[in-house]
């Protein structure tokens, strides 16, 4: 399994996986949809599938000593690894970025980058996961369909949760604030995040291998 | 011993069906795997591997069983489609490092002879190599891991003259140990005349036959006459007859010969096995 996943790593790995990384600067820019730095990180894995199919990636690793299911477990925790990454390098610049940019009324764009927002792209995550890795794997090399609608997917689940913080409720001084207290208050929304976003991987992993156990190569 | 073993395989697709496709290859042979475009080469040894899954059948590589013990028979088989073709644009030295990595009896000493043997050059792109020079690489990946059979699907394709007689002075060096073998499948009859010890002929799906080259070839004549010489009954016996302004040719059994007295009789080759075979 380490061997895999280092050639996903060595081998797999798309440049922009490594540069949209960077993108967590994004957390600095006062009042921004904070989401669109994430997209992007579904960009990178999206690419990844795609230099692959470009590469003859499925036929290269299924010529290994492997199973084909361990394939596809190793392409789903490099993308377990890619988006923690992602959420992880974020983090500093989050907590940065609400120093600097102190709104009093929160954020104008979208909700503010506090850790209800770390839990809702989880969900997204999630999302983008359940649907793409799976629609990927039911033929091996179609990439665009899944794409579509992993990301049709992604934007409506956008459009829905920053709706929570544009329509003036309660709910939005809860959501789109930075003070500590109140985001205490946010960890469910984190850990319910986190628990899909597991949930997620694994089941995206056993609905692929499944799925590509059958695909005649 | 027997290091290959085919048996029943079947694959049934909607328009074209691999049926019960049987043969085996020992250790220290060459065996050509031969028909024409679209015959079912490819999808045998994709199925034989697993990579297409066949309806029925079973395989046993070097005594163990193809989908109980895969993980074993994928180390004893060096398997090539082609030449390299993935990851063009990424160095050898960077595929052999994460391609040693899956074999435990990787032999980096091997690789290196291999490289210095086959001239290639570690730090060259996949896509700068000759299609020659790929499948020299996909071999020297596969005889360091010791890859006791050595699966090609046609290798010698593309390949100009001069480097598939190379290519198949190869393989012969390779078996000549005794412990290697060598299945590759291919259209190009001369290759096999050439290197080929066993010949296993494929046409529509089936195993039409799977033997010594010799006994292949003496199993058919060439035969050459006028119109009158060809009666109903050898005109019947003849396989893949074509009647022209002064005669006829056809392609006959040896063991129906004694129809053809009186014409022109010649040893078939390959080509000319296969040409009349396939002929309608």
């Amino acid at each position: 399994m380490f061997n895999l996943l280092y050639k996903e790593f060595k081998l797999a790995a798309h440049p922009t996986v490594f540069i949209f990384l960077a993108f967590a600067f994004m957390m600095l820019i006062p009042s921004y949809p904070y989401y669109v730095a994430f997209i992007y990180t579904c960009l990178s894995i999206f690419f990844v599938f795609m230099s692959g199919r470009e590469n003859k990636d499925v036929f290269y690793t299924v010529s290994l000593p492997i199973k084909k299911s361990d394939a596809v477990k190793a392409r789903c925790t490099m993308i377990a690894i890619i988006e923690l990454v992602q959420m992880i390098v974020s983090v500093p610049f989050a907590i940065l970025g609400a120093s600097i940019n102190p709104n009093a009324d929160g954020n104008q764009a979208g909700i503010e980058a506090n850790v209800a927002f770390f839990g809702l792209v989880f969900i997204m995550f999630a999302l983008f996961n359940v649907i793409f890795i799976p629609g990927f794997y039911k033929t091996g090399y179609k990439i665009g369909a899944p794409f579509v609608a992993a990301g049709t997917a992604v934007l409506l689940y956008i459009v829905a949760a920053e709706s929570l913080v544009w329509i003036p409720t309660p709910l939005k001084s809860f959501l789109d604030t930075t003070a500590p207290d109140i985001m205490v208050k946010q960890l469910p929304i984190l850990a319910v995040g986190m628990i899909l976003w597991v949930v997620s991987v694994i089941a995206s992993y056993k609905t692929g291998a499944a799925r590509f156990e059958k695909v005649d190569l | 011993m027997e290091l290959l073993k085919v048996e029943n395989l079947s694959k049934k697709y909607e328009r074209f069906e691999l049926k019960n496709v049987s043969f085996s290859l020992e250790s220290g042979f060459i065996m050509g795997f031969i028909g024409r475009n679209g015959a079912g080469k490819t999808t045998t040894l994709k199925s034989m591997l697993n990579l297409v899954h066949a309806d029925s059948g079973r395989i046993t590589i070097a005594g163990k069983d193809f989908k109980s013990d895969e993980f074993d028979c994928k180390k004893n088989v060096g398997f090539v489609l082609g030449g390299v073709d993935y990851y063009p644009k990424n160095k050898l030295k960077a595929i052999t490092d994460v391609t040693k990595r899956f074999y435990e009896e990787w032999n980096e000493e091997e690789y290196q002879r291999c490289l210095k043997r086959f001239e290639l050059d570690p730090e060259k792109r996949v896509d700068e190599l000759s299609a020659g020079m790929r499948v020299k690489y996909s071999l020297a990946l596969a005889l360091s891991h010791n890859a006791q059979l050595l699966i090609l699907d046609e290798p010698t394709s593309g390949l100009d003259p001069v480097s598939r007689d190379d290519l198949l002075e190869l393989f012969q060096e390779l078996i000549e140990d005794g412990e290697h073998s060598i299945l590759f499948s291919t259209h190009i009859t001369s290759d096999l005349e050439k290197c080929a010890d066993y010949i296993t002929y494929i046409k529509n799906g089936e195993i039409l036959a799977s033997t010594e080259k010799d006994t292949f070839l003496n199993t058919y004549r060439l035969v050459n006459g006028k119109a009158e010489q060809l009666t109903p009954l050898l005109a019947k016996k003849l396989i893949g007859c074509r009647e022209h302004k002064f005669g006829f040719e056809g392609l006959i059994k040896a063991e129906d010969i004694a129809l053809a007295e009186g014409t022109e009789i010649a040893p078939a080759d390959l080509e000319a096995i296969m040409v009349h075979l396939e002929r309608k």
